[in-house]
């Protein structure tokens, strides 16, 4: 009986040792500039916020289009149009938001616009107009967009980045290095 | 107060005209053993014997040596020298509450070794002595009465299935199983007790500490990733994976050493367990039953 209740000891001890689970290190966060380098994205990128969402059918999707500089960078930028692709068979467009990073500058909101094709494509446009507020610089939150979800299934909202442009106040290009889509799943 | 007697006798064959070995003989008793002397002379009645007191202290250093039968040999020769004899016989009887302890030594006096020792270790043996002293001394002479070996088989046990240790080597196993330097303790070895509880106990402390560690540092992980991939802010994002990754290190880092402790841990609680066993407690002379004053007698 002693045996027994030492045995269960020693059985403890193993049952400890191994619950010592290792966790996978993953950082993958669409907004992270080391973790969009560890995939070979470059900035300045333009990526979407998060990188996976999945949702039941009828419900909304919001989806934060981000644009990423390395944590040093000191480049700013004053306009810029992205063109964004998404799945029409899933996905109906609802609206589209300017997002905090342009609009939570006290000074000045820029013009923020976009025109949708009627079929799959987005193209968002933002710039700073006024006199006090010529540019802002590094990563940061660009738009919501809102899609109501028609159907079920799997795909991906990514960027034409052929279609895209970054400008500076003095309208040199600056080039956008990498992209992220994000991957929708209704179910 | 314990009274050593001592006393030094020659056997017959010292002074004798033959060629008969010849011996020297010493008995170191802590208590008075009445009539030793009166019996070894009538068991032994071809023999001449001297008493002489003078020599207080002989060889009682012995078992402190590596290599006790080597110990003394120049001594050994330069005694029989003196004595012109072959072999020199120490008897000593010592008492310990109700057992007694005789310890005999046979030196040959040419090269000076140890050449025969025989220690009993008895409990409950009327006048057992004296039985055992006139046993040995015959032994090393070649001389055994049936009286003396009857007295010794009557505290025998006759039957070996009704023989029950005090203690044993496996009961001393499973106590340092339950317990680490229990064993040791119930050996009657507190220091190497002391020293098995010591290292196991700091060694589970270690682990304890160790795998608290661990888990704090997984959760702080596990907690910091959430909050990593929850969130847009640029300067949170950097600082929850900064918090994560170093979380994540130690993590490693306390698994690594918690199951390195716990092996420790458990090897050394099988050791300890496995070291109570080997030192455990063993009978090293004869197996006894208790002797029944009221009906046996000895005599020697």
């Amino acid at each position: 009986m002693k045996f027994i209740q030492n045995y269960k000891f020693l059985f403890l001890l193993l049952v400890i040792v191994f619950s010592c689970k290792l966790y996978k290190k993953d950082f993958d966060n669409p907004v992270d500039y080391n973790a969009n380098d560890d995939l070979g994205i470059r900035a300045p990128a333009l990526v979407f916020y998060p990188k996976t969402q999945t949702i039941n059918q009828n419900e909304v999707i919001k989806i934060e289009s981000v644009i990423v500089f390395h944590p040093d960078s000191l480049e700013s930028f004053a306009g810029l149009h992205f063109s964004v692709q998404f799945p029409n068979s899933l996905l109906e467009l609802d609206t589209i938001k300017p997002g905090l990073f342009i609009t939570d500058t006290s000074n000045s909101t820029p013009l923020f616009t976009y025109n949708f094709d009627g079929s799959n494509q987005i193209d968002i446009y933002a710039y700073f107009l006024s006199e006090t507020k010529l540019n802002i610089e590094g990563t940061g939150h660009i738009a919501d967009i809102i899609f109501n979800s028609i159907s079920t299934g799997t795909d991906s909202i990514y960027y034409d980045l052929d279609d895209c442009q970054m400008i500076k106040i003095n309208d040199d290009e600056i080039q956008i290095m990498g992209k992220r889509g994000a991957e929708i799943i209704i179910q | 107060m314990v009274r050593v007697l001592l006393s030094i006798f020659f056997l017959n064959n010292l002074f004798g005209a033959s060629q008969d070995p010849t011996y020297l003989v010493f008995n170191h008793f802590d208590k008075e053993i009445p009539d030793a002397e009166k019996l070894l002379i009538e068991n032994f009645n071809d023999s001449k014997f001297e008493f002489d007191a003078s020599i207080k202290d002989i060889f009682s250093d012995l078992d402190s040596y590596d290599n006790p039968a080597s110990s003394h040999m120049e001594m050994i020769k330069d005694l029989g020298e003196q004595y012109k004899v072959n072999f020199i016989l120490l008897n000593k009887i010592e008492h310990k509450e109700d057992r007694f302890i005789l310890d005999g030594l046979l030196f040959n006096t040419r090269s000076g070794g140890l050449i025969h020792r025989r220690k009993i270790n008895l409990k409950h043996y009327l006048n057992g002595q004296i039985n055992e002293l006139v046993m040995w001394v015959g032994k090393t002479l070649g001389i055994q009465q049936q009286e003396w070996q009857e007295n010794r088989e009557s505290i025998l046990f006759s039957d070996p299935e009704s023989i029950s240790y005090e203690k044993t080597p496996m009961g001393a196993a499973i106590r340092s199983l339950i317990a680490p330097g229990w064993g040791q303790a119930y050996s009657d070895k507190k220091v190497s007790a002391g020293v098995w509880f010591g290292v196991e106990a700091s060694l589970s402390l270690a682990f304890v500490l160790s795998y608290l560690n661990y888990d704090k540092s997984a959760k702080g992980f596990l907690s910091n990733s959430v909050l990593y991939n929850g969130t847009d802010d640029e300067k949170l994002v950097a600082k929850y994976r900064s918090l994560a990754e170093t979380d994540w290190d130690n993590h490693i880092i306390y698994s690594r050493l918690a199951i390195a402790l716990a092996s420790a841990t458990g090897t050394g609680w099988v050791s300890n367990s496995i070291h109570a066993w080997i030192f455990g407690p063993r009978p090293y002379t004869n197996i006894y039953q208790e002797w029944d004053n009221s009906s046996k007698s000895n005599k020697g």
